[in-house]
């Protein structure tokens, strides 16, 4: 078993990740989920689950925010029409919204997902016991790691294999406190504004950031490319595997993502060689957005390398 | 009219054993410390399991207790010696952990019954759907995330009976905690581990790419002119002048942070908070703030001072930008070894510098306070010398007010 999980932007690109061979969808608004391409209101939602459906795709919705009182007051109704609506899932990373779907009896599944949270097998199947069916692995989680975890979990693990990886959410608006002090760049603070901070003494350095409902956001300096090392993956039975599409450009992350799901088939049929797969990472280097890095993150590094 | 109301616990920060002592003669009704292990501050001095005992002991004759914070976010590696971890601890004679990662809360509470668990503020409660959650897993505390309004606490405290933890004082992290891994990234340091490097207190360039075009810096400028980098800096907090609200909204634990911090640092800000608590629970009527405490706690104030998130997100003053305000730097000079009340003498341990002609400030446990001038000063042979400066040199001298062993010294520092 293998699962291609994609964010979408909108319905166009919903149409063109099914195509491209994506086995589920991810997306949501942003009142209840966090750092999504698109806030879909609820009738765009309602059409891109049947779109979904009639192609047999599954789609998962981002319930996975960091509620405050007035917010999770509003999470039982959302999930009630999400159930309604039969999605097939929703992630939460906030242990009062699992509170409330176990209470509410929808029979939704969730897959756990608290960003850089998760990050042992232990941890994964105590959500498991309490009525996970997936969860989503920190980024910060090598390969290394990965090898016993994998033997170690109850439930599957979803691994992003490319896009933006978050490293940072504040609750406060750092940007825009930023702008008021120095009185200038005061206009827009939004994803769309393009935002991005570098480290000091390394001015080449990229760390996207931006505000929205949810706080601030900083993402790490490169976006994440696991595709050469999906066999490794495959061979541990990691199969879920994510592809964020947050800061790609609208039109080719639907081609990124058929590379990938070429990659995939490959390894399901056994002819996965490090030339076919070099060659389609190629690919997704070119496909990439020029002003934005990509490399595979943590994968390679040694556990002891980290302090 | 108010009458006296429940007192809520002050839970101080205690690095060491020496701080553990202190902050609970100082007033703590309880202190929280690190083990050896599956703490966030590696670089404290944390405890053994015989210093756990001997520090259990201590707090537990003097009516305290004695939490041992436990949250780092386990990797597959870390897990293995947990449950002995935890059985060491409880039969230490601790009176919970604290910890943040589920995996570690569930081994405490299936491997070491009978141990009592607080949750982590790194894990970003911040809803009474959570609290909840938290103490149907049997959990007996949990400690809000810094994001959480005086307002959003009053009305957790409406759908919830579990213990309320708040800090009260202290460092914040700018972002939630345990939801920021830039000391990962920027600096291979784990901050779920023990690691922070603090990156969000760096100074950052800041850019945006116009359209089609190359990438362009935005610089930002100060009211003085000079030019402002990008921070993510949090000021501290101080909720001194709060605690009617705190107590009012029904927290449990008044938590004070810094287990880095000195014994200077420690028995002031405990002293201040134990005395503004029980003033205010004894008669809350005629409850007033004292300056004085607020004074205090500038004289070991590293940043300046907010309410974090208590009072509505917090805007640009509770970062740090531009020109940092003065903060007056006090030291800590000395601690009373002994008083003779005959011949006026006071025997001082030496921790700083001083000498004839300083002001000094003698500070107590229920906020004794005398301040003086240094006028005359004798070695532990009786001579006359200038100055004490070496480290833990013994010395007397002339102080016309009793004092007590145990009460510290400090002075203004001469060149802050």
């Amino acid at each position: 078993m293998s699962e291609l999980v994609t964010t979408v932007a909108d319905y166009a690109q919903a149409e063109a990740v099914i195509t491209a061979g994506a086995d589920r969808l991810y997306l949501g608004e942003d009142e209840f989920g966090l750092r999504l391409p698109h806030s879909f209101q609820r009738a765009e939602l309602n059409e891109i689950v049947e779109l979904a459906h009639q192609n047999n795709v599954k789609v998962t919705v981002a319930v996975n925010a960091i509620f405050h009182n007035d917010r999770i007051a509003m999470v039982g109704e959302y999930l009630r029409f999400l159930a309604q609506i039969k999605v097939d899932e929703v992630s939460i990373g906030d242990p009062g919204a699992i509170n409330i779907l176990q209470r509410e009896q929808l029979g939704l599944p969730y897959i756990y997902d608290a960003a850089d949270l998760v990050t042992s097998s232990r941890q994964i199947n105590f959500w498991g016991k309490h009525g996970a069916t997936a969860a989503v692995l920190a980024h910060e989680v090598p390969y290394q790691e990965m090898v016993p975890l994998s033997k170690n979990v109850a439930i599957p693990v979803e691994i992003t294999v490319y896009g933006a990886i978050v490293i940072h959410q504040s609750g406060r608006p750092l940007l825009q406190n930023y702008s008021n002090f120095v009185q200038e760049h005061l206009a827009q603070t939004d994803r769309q504004r393009g935002l991005f901070i570098a480290t000091p003494h390394h001015e080449e350095t990229h760390y996207s950031i931006y505000e929205d409902r949810n706080g601030t956001h900083i993402f790490a300096n490169n976006d994440l490319d696991l595709l050469t090392d999906l066999p490794k993956l495959w061979a541990l039975g990691l199969r879920r595997w994510k592809l964020d599409g947050l800061f790609a450009d609208v039109t080719t992350f639907s081609q990124i993502v058929a590379v990938f799901a070429q990659a995939r088939d490959l390894l399901l049929a056994g002819t996965a060689t490090p030339e076919a797969l070099a060659e389609l990472d190629r690919q997704v280097h070119e496909l990439q957005p020029a002003a934005r890095g990509l490399d595979n993150g943590f994968f390679d590094l040694d556990p002891d390398e980290v302090k | 009219m108010l009458t006296a109301v429940k007192h809520p616990e002050v839970l101080a920060p205690a690095g060491t054993p020496e701080k553990l002592k202190v902050a609970i003669d100082y007033g703590a009704d309880a202190v929280y410390i690190g083990g050896d292990a599956y703490g966030l501050r590696s670089r404290a001095g944390n405890f053994s399991f015989e210093e756990m005992r001997v520090g259990a002991d201590y707090a537990h004759q003097h009516n305290a207790k004695v939490y041992v914070a436990a949250n780092i976010v386990a990797h597959e590696q870390n897990l293995a010696g947990a449950g002995s971890f935890y059985r060491q601890v409880r039969d230490a004679g601790i009176d919970a952990v604290i910890v943040s990662d589920p995996s570690l809360i569930e081994t405490a509470i299936t491997e070491a019954p009978g141990l009592k668990v607080h949750l982590s503020t790194q894990a970003s409660a911040t809803n009474y759907e959570t609290l909840n959650f938290w103490q149907h897993e049997g959990l007996e505390r949990v400690v809000l995330a810094r994001e959480v309004g005086i307002a959003e606490i009053k009305e957790m405290r409406q759908h919830t009976d579990v213990q309320i933890e708040a800090f009260v004082h202290g460092a914040m992290c700018i972002g939630y905690s345990g939801r920021c891994v830039l000391s990962n990234h920027l600096s291979l340091r784990d901050a779920n581990r023990g690691g922070c490097a603090q990156n969000c207190r760096w100074k950052y360039d800041l850019f945006d790419i116009p359209d089609l075009g190359q990438k362009r810096e935005l610089l930002g400028h100060g009211p003085d002119g000079k030019t402002e980098k990008f921070s993510m800096s949090a000021v501290d907090m101080a909720m001194i002048e709060h605690i009617p609200d705190l107590v009012e909204a029904g927290v449990d634990s008044l938590k004070i942070e810094g287990r880095m911090k000195t014994v200077h640092y420690v028995s002031t800000v405990a002293n201040v908070y134990s005395t503004a608590v029980r003033q205010y629970c004894a008669d809350p009527a005629h409850y007033q703030l004292d300056p004085a405490w607020v004074d205090e706690l500038w004289k070991v104030a590293q940043r300046e001072l907010s309410t974090g998130f208590y009072y509505g997100t917090p805007d640009e003053d509770f970062q740090l930008f531009g020109k940092r305000r003065r903060l007056s730097h006090y030291a800590f000079v000395g601690e009373v070894l002994a008083y003779d009340a005959v011949t006026k003498q006071v025997t001082v341990q030496q921790r700083n510098n001083f000498g004839i002609g300083d002001e000094i400030e003698f500070y107590g446990p229920n906020f004794a306070h005398h301040k003086q001038v240094v006028t005359d000063l004798f070695d532990d042979q009786d001579q006359a010398i200038e100055r004490a400066p070496h480290a833990m040199q013994v010395v007397h001298f002339t102080c016309a007010q009793p004092v007590h062993p145990g009460d510290f010294v400090r002075a203004q520092a001469q060149h802050s």
